[in-house]
């Protein structure tokens, strides 16, 4: 009811809007360099940081890029998803039951296609899991997704044997070498291989959003779905699509955090949600759907893994947690301030 | 104060939205202690109106007098402080509390937080069981009928000593002996010291409770009487249907018999046994007010409400489920276009091809060359107010939202059109370009459906028109030079 009062008000600011919209396309890749800039003058003569003592040292830019796997794999497709209008909580979870999946094959002798195959198999069935109980059975998607994140969870828990706190390499049965190639073996540029598999996840998904039907019916699902349903787009089928996806890049992603630690960790997908849906929105895609970009959701992350990093070398571990909620609560409010006039107007 | 004869006097009151005038000049007095009717077809500015008088819309402008003093509500609750209380459609009633707790809603008092039952809580439920003593306090409103949350919704009014009660189509959702009783409720407000603004298309409710009436058309005030001068219902329906201009439509003979939709026995719970076939190359009108279940009709044979019947396009029966409609053949343009038929945020090159994507794309790779190709057509053949195929869909205007819209469906390649008010909220001149569009179309061969509430249109471009009232077919004439736009008012406001 004010909203119609309001419109005809927000008409006479044209031009602070025309600004307001023009830094919102630039402020991620400000914010993105300012973080670098300030970690890269940090100077602490008593501890050596990151690496050779500075933050774009090449070994510490390396550092960061390894990190940046998980994330990187996984938020392309979650940014589709987010755009057609619905989220994935799970994908932590989802990403720890693929790792300690994968690390028990490994373990038990499986070699790395057949390991890496059933794997990507499960990530498929997780999102299965996920689209049905969402599309087919109608169920709030954050609800719904919150009840697997607790069940993948939960089952990766189970899995680990009592008294363990992952599945690793013990005197009589040990680990063997190569599991941690895929993700630390130099392949190119000094850069793993699974680095480069989540180089080419996302240009893939830079095409499927930009250049794809199914990357422009997710826009249209999530900008009106009401019209989606009456132009004759299957939201149920494109939806059921991106579950998928999202479970199969979790799935990589947790398959390349277990190469990374040789180990098959339930923990190790514990906030990845968080850190997606962040990078998600710094990335500018809206909450409700839309719009948005994959393209912006990788700057968005590496704002994430910068901080992250960043904040281990120069504080107390204590401290880590609630400093990149700070910094991230910061980045976030300030994207809302700048997202939500625009997207009003 | 001595009270003024006049609970409300409006003056020279304008609305203007981009692109129409919703109210035009309009002025006349509402008397202290009537039942005031509103009448008119619909985008008459009935609504529009109300919701100036409401604070939900500001007046470009114009004066109101609310008992002799200037009104200017900021918002609806600050119109209900004043004293203007509204019945909606749909009525504002929490379903999950009770009937107490309803009335007490925004105006409870607590110590230290909790609720406390108070002398006006006590009034409240007084003044509810003096207008229906057979609801009672502590029951939950969802056991009520629609007519007795109307009444709850009145009495809350009435409590908030409200002195204008404005009733929407109260009677739309229920019973005649429902209705009975509203109205013995209407005169006892009246007698009560409150005046009741009361819109309704039924104009037999008008001459039963009505005091005054005034007549809308158009945006403009046609005249207000009192009901007793007015002779008939005819003598109201000349007054809001004015000189209908129909000198456009031909009779054609050149139509084709053979069947492109055939609708058999189509119910749901807004439709009522609806029949009718449709001739290939047709121009096929359905009007009726609103309820009739335009809409419904055509949300049904899309497919995308559910609906028992049988409805064969091209012989073969149709499944439903708009995206297996597409295929076959048939697009809709549905009657909200901003909420149901535009991509707002897509530009026009994002919305112009969606509904036929595979006609642009290869497996599944779009060729934005020719989406910008087909963008740009459609731009040139609407003829689409826009200096590039790359603005945004929300930032055009409605008429060019409106083009937007059909050339989506038009994309489609679909065999039947169906259009649900295609010309509303428009301005006069994408209206005609979008009339002769439809000439066009049909001329190429295409058949098309128009759901409207906008007589001179259906009489304009339609060759058959189909009636609906409350849900069900009322009659079927062909249209012609002889067709009587009295007797088509007479059917669709009830009359036998």
């Amino acid at each position: 009811m004010n909203g119609v009062k309001k419109q005809s008000f927000q008409f006479q600011l044209g031009r602070s809007d025309a600004l307001r919209s023009s830094i919102k396309q630039v402020y991620i890749y400000v914010v993105l360099v300012l973080i670098v800039f300030v970690f890269s003058v940090m100077k602490l003569d008593q501890v050596e940081m990151f690496g050779r003592g500075h933050f774009l040292s090449p070994d510490s830019v390396i550092n960061l890029l390894r990190s940046a796997v998980p994330i990187l794999t996984l938020s392309g497709a979650f940014t589709l998803l987010m755009i057609s209008g619905y989220i994935d909580l799970s994908v932590g979870s989802a990403m720890s039951l693929s790792a300690v999946v994968y690390a028990l094959m490994i373990l038990n002798g499986f070699s790395f296609w057949p390991a890496l195959l059933i794997t990507l198999i499960l990530g498929v069935i997780m999102g299965s899991v996920n689209a049905y109980l969402v599309m087919n059975l109608r169920i709030t998607p954050v609800i719904a997704t919150l009840v697997t994140l607790s069940l993948f969870k939960g089952i990766a828990l189970l899995i680990v044997p009592d008294g363990l706190s992952a599945i690793k390499g013990s005197p009589d049965k040990a680990m063997p070498g190569w599991i941690n190639d895929y993700a630390r073996k130099e392949v190119l540029f000094g850069l793993p291989a699974a680095f480069w598999v989540a180089v080419l996840v996302i240009v893939a998904m830079v095409i499927i959003q930009r250049k794809t039907i199914l990357g422009k019916y997710a826009a249209a699902i999530g900008g009106n779905r009401i019209a989606a349903d009456l132009s004759g787009i299957s939201a149920v089928k494109i939806v059921w699509i991106l579950y998928i996806l999202v479970g199969l890049f979790a799935a990589m992603a947790g398959m390349a955090r277990a190469s990374y630690m040789s180990l098959g960790d339930p923990l190790s997908g514990d906030g990845m949600e968080l850190d997606c849906i962040i990078a998600v929105l710094l990335g500018g895609t809206a909450f409700s759907g839309g719009e948005g970009s994959v393209a912006k959701t990788v700057i968005g992350s590496l704002i994430i893994i910068c901080v992250t990093i960043g904040l281990m070398t120069v504080i107390p571990a204590y401290w880590q947690v609630a400093a990149k909620g700070s910094v991230l609560l910061i980045a976030v409010v300030l994207n809302h301030l700048l997202v939500r006039d625009t997207a009003s107007a | 104060m001595k009270p003024t004869e006049n609970v409300l006097e409006i003056r020279n009151l304008v609305k203007d939205f981009p692109g129409v005038r919703a109210v035009d000049d309009v002025s006349f007095d509402i008397k202290r202690n009537t039942v005031h009717c509103l009448v008119g077809e619909n985008g008459a500015g009935k609504s529009t109106l109300i919701k100036i008088l409401t604070g939900v819309y500001e007046r470009t402008s114009g004066q109101i007098l609310l008992n002799g003093e200037e009104h200017d509500p900021q918002n609806p609750r600050d119109a209900k402080q004043k004293g203007i209380s509204t019945l909606f459609q749909e009525l504002n009633v929490v379903d999950q509390l009770t009937v107490e707790e309803n009335l007490s809603l925004g105006v409870e008092e607590t110590t230290f937080g909790f609720l406390r039952r108070t002398d006006k809580t006590n009034q409240m439920v007084s003044v509810m069981n003096s207008i229906e003593p057979s609801i009672k306090p502590g029951q939950l409103v969802s056991t009520l009928s629609v007519a007795k949350k109307q009444i709850v919704e009145i009495a809350r009014a009435v409590a908030a000593e409200s002195n204008i009660i404005i009733m929407d189509e109260p009677t739309a959702a229920i019973s005649e002996s429902e209705i009975a009783r509203l109205f013995t409720i209407i005169r006892s407000l009246r007698e009560n010291n409150v005046t009741v603004i009361y819109i309704s298309h039924r104009l037999d409710e008008i001459f039963e409770i009505g005091d005054n009436v005034t007549v809308m058309r158009d945006g403009g005030h046609i005249a207000t009487k009192p009901v007793a001068e007015i002779e008939d219902r005819s003598e109201l329906i000349r007054m809001m249907i004015g000189k209908t201009v129909f000198e456009h439509y031909m009779p054609r003979d050149d139509i084709s018999p053979d069947l492109i939709l055939q609708v058999k026995n189509l119910s749901n719970h807004r439709l009522n046994d609806i029949s009718f076939d449709v001739k290939a190359g047709e121009v096929v009108g359905f009007y009726g007010l609103v309820g009739a279940g335009k809409t419904e009709l055509a949300r049904a044979i899309f497919g995308a409400d559910h609906c028992d019947g049988e409805i064969l396009f091209k012989g073969e029966k149709l499944r439903a489920n708009p995206e297996k409609s597409i295929a076959a053949g048939i697009a809709l343009v549905p009657e909200e276009r901003r909420t149901q038929g535009l991509f707002t945020i897509l530009t026009i090159r994002g919305n112009v091809p969606v509904m036929n994507m595979s006609k642009i794309s290869r497996s599944g790779f779009i060729n934005a060359a020719k989406e910008r190709t087909v963008a740009q057509e459609y731009v040139e053949k609407l003829n689409i107010a826009t200096n590039s195929i790359e603005k945004e869909a929300a930032k055009l205007s409605g008429g060019n939202q409106q083009k937007v819209v059909l050339s989506k469906c038009l994309f489609a390649d679909a065999d039947l059109l169906m259009l649900d008010e295609p010309t509303r909220g428009i301005d006069v001149g994408a209206k005609s370009e979008i009339y002769s569009l439809i000439r066009q179309l049909s001329n190429e061969g295409k058949t098309i459906i128009i759901f409207s509430s906008e007589l001179p249109e259906i009489m304009n471009i339609c060759d058959s028109i189909h009636l609906l009232y409350d849900g069900s077919l009322k009659s079927t004439l062909r249209n012609g030079l002889d067709v009587d736009s009295e007797y088509i008012l007479h059917v669709v406001t009830g009359g036998d």
